[in-house]
């Protein structure tokens, strides 16, 4: 069945870079269907039992002497499940996104091809292979955004992280000399260290960490929004899929612990995890650029995965899943409504916007769910997978992390209500704008399901990922239907749900108990006035957090940008100096030759 | 549990929603007489809010600004009365009996956003440029209050409010947080962030009548104006209740038979010397502007909380 998806994957991105925009929305649309249902195959014949397939069962590709094995593994299951639903998501969003056909669904379907083919590897050298093709397909997509800064970041991180990726799966190679993912790593001592924290140091480029975050801002900014929001969503967590996979299931992290016992290596991923979730999170309240803004917010909450998997106990692995499985959905959910403010204003800067709610309530309401998530609001599953993660710091005493953890989740507060209130509250700036396609806002919705079902059953959510953690050796924590347990505390979904549905029974009486009238705001603020006349003064969303932005901007100013740039700049330098040496006169080459010369004839003498 | 006892519970569901409102309202009537005297003014009656609020809600004319504008309403008021019934009150906790502090926190959330929400419909700056205030000054305050919250958690080793005040409870007064030394500088911290919650002076930037046309509630008025009061009340009540629970054990002094009714007045006589202590300071203080109440909580109040979580820190790990 997989060869079948794989060869179809290719054909189609094959086709539907000739044929025209709407076919290859639509063609493109049931083929990004075809690997979910090798999951349900999956789903339907083992359930969910903790099942390895044996090597004899893999699905064996022989190129060139060696042989790629894939098969679907429990930890897979879990990650495919969050990462590939947004695929026919992006192509029914995309269908009346685009004008014109320029290769964005071939180019859509590659990185599908090479997603399902790194979620599938089952040994070192596929999962490099379908990485890197993963990396050049997404690539030329952010050459599509002719943006120099994005393409440039891109490129470099890119080649960065697969050379750091490479450097440690040779050394593993050498070591081991297997490449299988189902052999326990043989290996300790420097050299086990070296190659797990560049594998760790590689795939953290594509999970956005700080500092290996400076590509991000860049690229989600300038770069279609469908394809952002598989960027934010999906790739970041294949990311984190890598770092799972090399840290618990092939149990790195002993080998890091072994090598250095002094030093705890899962606490330092959770500092930078936690540096990412704060100073990310200050950054996105001062942004105006409403793609930069959700950049920064997502490396913010990507940080919180950082953090879960960083603490490493059952509790804070399972909450950083669940993170996971949450931020894919609401975050694509929120730079697709981006796109359709975009499609629909034209706009991008917060300031210009406004008053967008009643024009658009569909993407309002969309917005406002993915919002709620993002908030850890406790009406949406967002709540659930923060919770977790602030249980297992407490549980743990990480009197550093727990705190800066909580006060990003009050800051994601902050930029949370600069989108709402500055593109879809406030005053009404768009006369003629209308509610976004049909198809466009049925892709926002279907996003918005996952989120409802899992703050009604947070413990099926658990249920889901306990085959991938039981299969990593993680005991999974004690759960119901409805509710959560740990030592610390228990967490019941639906007691919250039930009471606010009561409590609405009395704020419903006194908004029913007497009429109300509807007037637009021009009325009743201006008093009648031409709004023409107010028109410079009303807009409070522009430099909308002006005093925290006087006081955190000195502190924020040199960021990691900076020292990237000194590296450029000092990389420049030394590249200038040694084109230097091709002059372009043939003179200077003889002597280049005359010195080489000298210089072995004294090499061989003095030997 | 059988019927009668579902039956029971939800009676005492709706005694303790409607006692939080009332003593809300009373409270703040209180509140009003204590700041006239401070002022030396006589004052209006300490029954003044109970009539504003009958007032806003009984009248005919409502301007609304459409449904997300409604949305105020709607969530202010439910979201508030949630958070209180999550609460141990008086050392009885109602609902989730292993209620959890972190839930607590986002619960409080929802009415705030809801409101900002309706704020926000309403499309007047003035509200926009509140809500701005009002969320800088969340940023603020939950600083030092986060940091305390986790001093107490990892000393109990517990994250459930329920269970940090029976811990407490366990010899009455005697073993109250507030009695040991590290908790004494956090209650102090988190008093202070309690100001800032309350929103009282010095911190009252959000609503600065003189500035800003009192901020986010600039365009409500009728019912929205009177169940923002209604929310203001239970808030107050709410938020004081949370320190009560986190430092002074819940009130708990007393077990046995009639211990929950002399549980329920100590409880009460402490929300009310918290409330009297913020609204002395209130009345003494002027106000901040947003930078210096920003630097005030991250900067001071942030190093103070600090001290005790590193205190409490110490104290666990030996």
């Amino acid at each position: 069945m997989l060869d079948i998806i794989f060869a179809e994957l290719v054909v189609a991105a094959i086709i539907t870079f000739f044929v025209r925009e709407k076919l290859a929305a639509i063609i493109a649309f049931f083929i990004s269907l075809l690997p979910l249902l090798a999951l349900l195959d999956w789903a339907s014949n083992y359930g969910f039992a903790i099942i390895n397939l044996g090597i004899e069962n893999h699905m064996k590709i022989y190129l060139a002497g060696v042989t790629l094995h894939l098969a679907i593994t429990p930890l897979s299951w879990f990650f495919a499940l969050m990462i590939l639903p947004l695929f026919p998501v992006i192509m029914l969003y995309s269908y009346s996104f685009f004008k014109e056909n320029d290769g964005f669904f071939a180019l859509m379907l590659l990185s599908l091809f090479a997603t399902f083919g790194i979620l599938l590897s089952r040994d070192m050298l596929s999962l490099f292979l379908f990485w890197e093709m993963m990396s050049w397909s997404s690539f030329l997509l952010v050459y599509r955004s002719k943006d120099k800064n994005a393409i440039m970041s891109y490129l470099i991180f890119s080649v960065f992280a697969a050379f750091a990726i490479l450097f440690g799966i040779i050394i593993l190679w050498h070591e081991n000399s297997s490449l299988l993912l189902s052999d326990i790593l043989n290996i300790s001592g420097k050299l086990g260290f070296v190659a797990i924290a560049s594998i760790i140091t590689g795939f953290a480029v594509k999970a956005v960490i700080m500092p290996l975050h400076a590509w991000a801002p860049f690229v989600y900014s300038k770069c279609d929004e469908p394809f952002v929001a598989f960027l934010s969503g999906g790739l970041s967590k294949l990311g984190y899929y890598g770092i799972f996979l090399f840290l618990f299931s092939l149990k790195g992290v002993d080998i890091l612990q072994n090598y250095m016992t002094n030093v705890s290596w899962n606490y330092l991923l959770a500092v930078f995890g936690a540096l990412s979730a704060f100073f990310a999170t200050l950054i996105a309240i001062l942004q105006d650029d409403l793609r930069k803004l959700l950049a920064y917010s997502s490396i913010g909450q990507l940080g919180y995965i950082a953090i879960g998997f960083g603490i490493g106990t059952p509790l804070a692995i399972t909450g950083a899943l669940f993170q996971a499985f949450n931020h894919a959905f609401f975050k694509a959910i929120l730079f697709l409504a981006a796109g359709i403010v975009a499609y629909r204003t034209g706009k991008w800067k917060i300031s210009e916007l406004g008053g967008l709610a009643y024009k658009m309530p569909f993407t309002f309401m969309a917005t406002l769910f993915a919002i709620f998530a993002l908030a850890a609001i406790p009406i949406t599953s967002g709540f659930a997978s923060k919770w977790l993660l602030y249980e297992a710091a407490i549980q743990q005493k990480y009197v550093f992390i727990a705190p800066i953890m909580l006060i990003a989740g009050v800051g994601a507060f902050l930029y949370s209500f600069r989108i709402l209130y500055g593109v879809f509250l406030g005053e009404n700036r768009h006369d003629s704008v209308e509610e976004a396609p049909k198809s466009m806002i049925a892709a926002l919705f279907i996003l918005v399901l996952p989120l409802i079902i899992f703050v009604v059953f947070p413990g099926y959510m658990l249920d889901l990922m306990k085959p991938a953690l039981q299969a990593a050796g993680i005991e999974s924590i004690a759960h119901t239907k409805f509710a959560i347990e740990t030592s610390l505390a228990k967490y019941n979904s639906i007691a919250v749900l039930i009471t606010l549905m009561v409590a609405m029974i009395p704020a419903f009486v006194i908004y029913k108990a007497r009429k109300h009238r509807v007037t637009s705001f021009e009325d009743n603020y201006l008093a009648g006035e031409p709004y023409e006349l107010h028109k410079p003064a009303m807009h409070a969303a522009n430099n909308y957090y002006k005093p925290l932005k006087k006081v955190l901007l000195p502190y924020l100013e040199p960021g990691a940008t900076y020292y990237f740039e000194k590296i450029y700049n000092g990389i420049k330098c030394v590249s200038n100096a040694v084109r230097r040496i091709y002059t372009g006169y043939v003179q200077d080459y003889a002597i280049y030759v005359v010195l080489f010369l000298l210089f072995v004839m004294g090499w061989l003498i003095w030997i | 549990m059988d019927m009668i006892g579902i039956a029971i519970k939800i009676t005492i569901l709706i005694a303790y929603a409607i006692i939080g409102t009332c003593t809300g309202l009373l409270f703040m009537g209180i509140g009003r007489k204590i700041v006239a005297r401070v002022h030396n003014r006589v004052g209006p009656p300490f029954y003044q809010n109970f009539i504003d609020v009958a007032k806003l809600l009984s009248k005919k004319t409502n301007i609304s600004h459409g449904w997300i504008f409604d949305l105020a309403l709607l969530f202010s008021i439910s979201g508030i009365l949630l958070t209180l019934l999550f609460l141990p009150i008086g050392g009885v906790q109602l609902l989730s009996t292993d209620g959890d502090a972190f839930l607590v926190l986002y619960l409080l959330a929802i009415p705030s956003l809801g409101f900002a929400l309706g704020a926000g419909a309403s499309g007047n700056p003035n509200a926009g440029v509140g809500v701005m205030r009002a969320l800088v000054m969340m940023l603020s305050y939950e600083l030092p209050f986060v940091i305390t919250l986790i001093a107490l958690m990892i000393y109990y080793d517990t994250t459930s409010l329920a269970t940090i005040v029976r811990m407490q409870s366990i010899n009455g007064i005697k073993s109250w947080a507030i009695t040991m030394p590290p908790f004494m500088i956090a209650a102090f911290a988190a008093d202070m962030a309690l100001q800032g919650m309350l929103m009282e002076q010095p911190f009252d930037i959000p609503v600065a009548p003189h500035e800003i046309a009192s901020g986010p509630m600039v365009e409500f008025g009728g019912k929205y104006l009177g169940s923002l009061m209604l929310y203001k009340a239970i808030a107050l009540v709410a938020e004081t209740t949370l320190f009560v629970d986190l430092f002074l054990g819940g009130g708990v002094v007393a077990h046995g038979n009639f211990a929950f009714v002399i549980n329920f007045i100590v409880w009460l006589a402490l929300i009310f010397l918290l409330f009297a202590l913020s609204i002395l300071i209130a009345a003494s203080f002027p106000r901040f502007r947003i930078e210096q109440a920003f630097g005030f909580y991250w900067k001071y109040e942030a190093i103070i909380a600090a001290i005790s979580l590193i205190w409490v820190y110490i104290m666990v790990i030996k």
